[in-house]
């Protein structure tokens, strides 16, 4: 029976509890807030017993296997770095760390003291994202991915989350090097990383304020970005996030030197597109009734994993969390690789250095490319 | 001004939420009771309009000082409570997660009442609440619901973050009172509405499906239109001898939750709703319940026994106690609050 703490009892750590309580043999033994009726209020609401407001004092009395930190991420380095060095493996929400440089230093301190650390991307575990991997594991795409799209984008009309960050220029969100960006973008930009090399030798990123945003009082925050990536190797990567875009729009599009495969994360589903040749005008008759089975496949496909308590809005986090568990068990391969969470941060970091000029952040961190 | 009030004309008053639909009829209401120093909180993002409106019109608008910030900072709530002799916290967390919820409502309230007894002059802090707190589940339907009924034990069954963030709230308002000797009074509105409230009660149906469902028709509604839930609040931070009291409030003649569709469909616009008995959507939220649990969270319990007891068992309401210990009487009576409440609608569409 895995023993786990959460740290941070806001609006994430409800998500996590619920996650856990699907992941058979573990339990949440403790859980810690700065502010202490925030503690006290999850564990009564998650019937845990064992509620601190120092972490230290968690670690001493609860001494837990595994800690998922659900703190703003300006808090992220230092709390992860005191659990490892305790001896508990971490779960850290994302966006992981502020920095690369921090999320390279506890990547390190891990694999030194032989702990498991994962980053909380749980969109790459949701079922038709597994689905993916796993034609592209069989040879789908007929070779190393030629170019890749992820998009992403965000609906302002939640007043919840944005009213208190425009209001306050010390909102923790506004205090990040990527301010909104930094916060939300990561999901999107984990997708890209897990198939691009690490040299990556060209990132071009542009970012704007929309107009909705502007007439909300959006001050200097930006919410529209665009991005341009190519790797040593030649594969291209485009990522686009945007708060206007409607319908919501959460897809990622794999393209093979063979087929090509498009994942869409509102709809929970996948479309395999197969390079098969049509003669005449069957080309405009065919292609779109092939399309028109996937999306019958795709809904097949949910419907039964409705019933089968297999689909769950969170699938993801459920699913990465499972895995993380298992790892730590098993001394398994971690679910997300630490090759792909420093990728992440570091493209972060390239993103925030050129739509945001001057921040520290990218200064100390721009000589790791070879950046064109 | 009764000389038996706790406060004088001069001394401060605190309102927060004051931007909001029943926080503007309040300070409005504090105005017109002769104050004349009076202090509105508000959120950086907090519409305004309907604040300075009043404002506006209120011969005593222009001496009103606004202050802007987040309860959630412990500075921000110093800078409001300072010098202040009476609150009336009203500012409300509509998050829909439990722990937003908690936050906006009980650390706020929190933040706010040590303010108050550090920098204040506190006099009375009157915490304005809701009967969303209350459960009815072992209530018999037609039962009169009063303040000494139960309070919900299981708002995370009932799935309700916003009643579960007042009974919160209310807790610590009651240990704060017990333990600091800070002077409250805690106020529970029912279903208030008035012109600036455009939207239907949850207690009259649901609109989740892509229609209107209405459920039972019988239920009384437990209303109190803006004006005569304002005069309560007001009466509440004045009053001496109900420390510590408890106050429901809703108006002396109500409707049923078929009334007030039949008029709304009359005067504002006809759609298309189906009618469904209590027992159904009591069977159907006992059922979907049950899928929730055994799925574990599958489908949110968004509707449950609980929730559908405490929005559509129909029960009595009594406003005794506000009559008999505050003296409160409504401003406005039924025919007049309900037509300002629909004429809203025919406004704008002219």
């Amino acid at each position: 029976m895995l023993r786990i703490a959460i740290v941070g009892c806001g609006k994430i750590a409800d998500q996590h509890v619920q996650a856990i309580s699907r992941v058979p043999d573990c339990q949440i033994v403790s859980v810690c807030d700065r502010e202490f009726l925030m503690a006290r209020q999850l564990g009564e609401r998650a019937g845990v017993s064992h509620c601190f407001s120092d972490l230290g004092e968690l670690l001493k009395t609860t001494s837990p296997n595994v800690v998922h930190i659900t703190t703003p991420p300006q808090s992220h380095y230092l709390l992860a770095r005191q659990c490892l060095e305790s001896g508990s493996h971490v779960y850290l929400e994302k966006p992981f760390t502020v920095t690369a440089s921090e999320a390279k230093t506890l990547l390190q301190l891990a694999e030194t003291r032989g702990l498991k650390i994962t980053a909380g991307h749980n969109y790459q575990f949701t079922p038709e994202m597994l689905e993916m991997r796993r034609l592209i594991e069989q040879g789908f795409l007929g070779g190393k991915p030629v170019h890749l799209e992820s998009y992403y984008s965000y609906d302002l009309g939640d007043a919840t989350y944005v009213a208190p960050l425009l209001g306050n220029r010390s909102h923790w969100v506004r205090q990040l090097p990527g301010q909104l960006l930094h916060n939300v973008i990561s999901h999107g930009i984990a997708r890209l990383a897990e198939f691009l090399d690490d040299g990556l030798v060209e990132i071009t990123a542009s970012a704007h304020q929309s107009d909705r945003l502007r007439n909300l009082g959006g001050e200097e925050v930006l919410d529209e970005l665009r991005v341009m990536i190519r790797d040593k190797s030649g594969t291209t990567a485009f990522f686009c996030f945007s708060t206007q875009i409607q319908p919501g729009l959460s897809e990622f599009r794999v393209c093979g030197p063979l087929n090509s495969i498009l994942v869409d994360q509102v709809a929970g589903s996948l479309i395999r597109n197969q390079k098969r040749a049509c003669k005449s005008y069957l080309t405009f008759f065919l292609p779109p009734l092939w399309s028109a089975m996937e999306h019958l496949r795709n809904g097949r496909r949910n419907i039964l994993n409705f019933l089968g308590r297999k689909l769950y809005q969170d699938s993801g986090m459920t699913e990465l969390v499972r895995r993380f568990y298992q790892s730590i068990r098993d001394g398994t391969p971690l679910p997300i690789p630490h090759r792909e969470i420093l990728l992440t941060a570091r493209v972060m970091d390239e993103i925030f250095s050129r739509i945001y000029s001057g921040s520290e952040v990218a200064e100390k961190e721009q000589t790791e490319f070879s950046v064109v | 001004m009764d000389a038996k009030y706790l406060v004088s004309p001069s001394d401060r008053i605190l309102v927060t939420g004051s931007s909001g639909f029943i926080g503007a009829k309040v300070v409005e209401t504090v105005l017109e009771y002769g104050f004349t120093n009076v202090r509105c909180f508000v959120r950086p993002s907090s519409d305004l309009s309907r604040l300075k409106e009043i404002l506006g019109r209120s011969q005593r608008g222009d001496g009103v000082e606004l202050v802007c910030g987040d309860l959630l900072s412990r500075n921000d709530c110093e800078k409001a409570a300072d010098g202040v002799s009476v609150i009336y916290h009203l500012a409300a967390g509509f998050d829909k997660s439990f722990a937003g919820a908690f936050m906006n409502s009980a650390l706020a309230t929190r933040n706010l009442m040590e303010a108050f007894m550090q920098h204040g002059e506190p006099k009375r802090f009157v915490n304005v609440s809701s009967f969303a707190v209350y459960s009815n589940l072992k209530l018999k339907r037609g039962a009169v619901l009063d303040e000494s009924c139960p309070l919900e034990d299981a708002p995370q069954e009932r799935y309700d973050a916003y009643g579960f963030g007042k009974l919160k709230q209310e807790e610590l308002v009651e240990e704060y009172g017990n333990k600091h000797k800070l002077s409250y009074v805690i106020l529970r509105p029912g279903t208030v509405f008035g012109p600036g409230k455009r939207d239907l009660s949850g207690r009259i149906g649901i609109d989740t499906f892509g229609f209107f469902i209405q459920v039972g028709g019988s239920n009384l509604l437990p209303l109190t239109f803006v004006d005569n839930c304002a005069e309560a609040v007001v009466l509440s931070g004045l009053k001496a001898g109900v420390d510590g009291e408890i106050f429901n409030v809703v108006d002396d003649q109500l409707l049923t939750s078929g009334q007030f569709l039949r008029a709304y469909k009359k005067r504002v616009k006809p759609f298309f709703s189906v009618r469904i008995p209590y027992a159904l959507a009591y069977w159907v939220c006992a059922l979907w319940e049950k899928y929730s649990k055994w799925s574990k969270g599958q489908l949110p319990p968004a509707f449950n026994r609980r929730r559908c007891a405490a929005e559509w068992k129909g029960n009595r309401y009594s406003n005794r106690k506000l009559r008999e210990r505050l003296g409160w009487r409504p401003r406005v009576n039924l025919d007049r609050a309900l037509a300002a409440f629909l004429a809203q609608f025919q406004s704008q569409e002219s």
